[in-house]
């Protein structure tokens, strides 16, 4: 039923004028396979909750207005009591809310959560908990709610039904990076900043054979064959979270292994923007070693 | 003066030269930090940091070592309870980041709170106080009627303990249910510090179990905290 207290879009999908000579496809100019896109990360961005960050990853080739963007705020509320009905709990009870905005993709979004969102939620409260200490708050709740501004999508590519969703991996890993600098920034007891990072295995162009990417910017590749999308710990070295999708081809066995190790990569580099981000909180200005 | 900022995860030190304090972790016989804030080092003559999270962190501390010995065959566990107390204290606070440091209420924490309903069984109260610390959220505590003075505990009644809004002094007992913390105001030094009359006005303490009205002259009974 729609919401008639809002004012609310269009329903279904909105699509930008397709013109006569199709815009030309969009060429991943990396530095190399190995880079990571770069990002942007503040905490402290929201007065009302305990802790918030925002995180940006920009597109670096953007010749024109509308690249694909990953833009995403952390909001964190809490640690507070639990409502009068929940049962006694000796540890913090985390819930993590993901949420599109409504412009966030191509297609729109709705107001309620739709079951990619819930899905991201389960993703990333699975990520958070093996790094959260949470028998340091016994009795309390915190909500983390992470709300996509944009979602890392082509808005001008012609192609809308090339969408297999691979965009999520890299929304998730964003989503990651940037719930663990708004708890940091709450005061909630962590064992390790965690990060998210991607690899995918993706071709060029229809001739190429494909490779192992870190962070694919999904538009400028011709096909995506699997993401991996892992949460991990750098000091521990552990992994709290891994989300695989797609299909390896039978030939090289180790892929799997490869892929994962491709995206711990990612993390790292993530996590060194995280510490970076953190330590200039306190001393601004400064560079942290 | 920059202080040394510590992030979650960032090793502070080894645990048998610090004792851990209150923002830190021990993970394989190694002190790291686990919040964001300014690492500071308290050597043993001072008070060894802030009283408030010290029952916890005693815990942590006892149990994390015993399983962490056999990785550390230096550290017995009898001289690493013997110097326990000899060691300087690492913390981590937020004091850089922010003044908002959320607190919990513990066992055996003093606090402050505002009584906010009474029935014969029990007083709910609203916790504001935690030692020091003002709270950013309202937790619910539950004074027990056996638990409001230490003698004659069969004769309480609450209504001649508390009124709502009046402000108690008490202990935190237990961590309680779901939804309470259980506290405690059997103590000479706990019990009701501010009260108002039912004609609204401030009043003072004149017994143990009295407070009067300085307007209309009418007592109340309330179980009184004895004045600092």
């Amino acid at each position: 039923m729609a919401d008639r207290r809002r004012i609310n879009g269009p329903v279904g999908q909105t699509n930008p004028p397709i013109y006569d000579t199709p815009q030309e496809k969009r060429i991943a100019k990396r530095p190399g396979d190995n880079a990571v896109r770069k990002i942007f990360l503040k905490t402290g961005v929201t007065p009302s909750a305990s802790g918030s960050a925002y995180l940006e990853i920009d597109d670096p080739f953007a010749i024109r207005p509308s690249g694909t963007n990953l833009k995403l705020t952390c909001t964190v509320h809490g640690p507070r009591a639990l409502p009068r009905s929940a049962p006694f709990s000796p540890h913090i009870i985390l819930s993590t809310h993901v949420k599109y905005a409504p412009f966030a993709t191509r297609q729109r979004r709705g107001y309620l959560r739709d079951s990619s969102e819930r899905d991201l939620g389960v993703h990333l409260e699975t990520a958070l908990r093996g790094a959260i200490i949470a028998d340091r708050w016994p009795k309390s709740g915190v909500d983390i709610i992470v709300t996509i501004i944009e979602g890392d999508q082509n808005r001008d590519s012609p192609d809308y039904d090339r969408d297999e969703g691979w965009d999520m991996m890299n929304v998730l890993s964003g989503c990651i990076t940037v719930a663990s600098a708004a708890i940091a920034d709450a005061g909630i007891d962590c064992v390790d900043t965690v990060a998210g990072g991607v690899a995918a295995l993706a071709a060029q162009d229809e001739k190429s054979q494909p490779s192992i990417v870190l962070d694919p910017d999904v538009a400028s590749y011709h096909k995506i064959f699997a993401a991996c999308c892992v949460a991990y710990l750098p000091t521990r070295d552990e992994v709290t979270n891994v989300w695989f999708k797609g299909q390896l081809p039978g030939a090289d066995a180790m892929l799997y292994n490869k892929m994962v190790e491709r995206s711990l990569v990612a993390c790292r580099n993530a996590n060194r923007v995280l510490i970076q981000s953190l330590s200039e909180t306190i001393n601004p200005g400064q560079n942290v070693s | 003066m920059t202080q040394a900022v510590a992030v979650p995860g960032q090793l502070l030190g080894p645990a048998d030269r610090y004792a851990a304090g209150a923002g830190t972790h021990i993970h394989e016989s190694n002190l790291y930090s686990s919040l964001l804030g300014t690492v500071a080092v308290a050597q043993p003559e001072k008070a060894p940091g802030p009283a408030k999270r010290l029952t916890r962190i005693a815990a942590l501390a006892a149990g994390n070592n015993s399983g962490g010995n056999s990785n550390n065959p230096n550290n017995s566990s009898s001289n690493s309870g013997g110097n326990r107390n000899s060691l300087p204290t690492i913390s981590v606070s937020r004091s850089g980041v922010s003044e908002k440091r959320e607190v919990l209420p513990e066992v055996g924490n003093v606090v402050l709170c505002r009584v906010t309903r009474i029935t014969p069984r029990h007083a709910s109260v609203a916790i504001l106080v935690v030692g020091d610390t003002v709270l950013e959220a309202e937790w619910q505590g539950l004074v027990r009627v056996q638990d409001v003075r230490a003698t004659e505990k069969d004769r309480v009644k609450i209504y001649e303990s508390f009124r709502p809004g009046d402000i108690v002094r008490a202990q935190v007992i237990s961590l309680g249910d779901q939804a309470n913390y259980y506290l405690s105001t059997a103590s000479n030094e706990l019990g009701v510090i501010m009260a108002t009359s039912e004609a609204g006005n401030p009043m003072f303490p004149v017994s143990w179990k009295e407070y009067k009205d300085p307007e209309t002259g009418i007592s109340e009974p309330r179980k009184v905290a004895k004045p600092f």
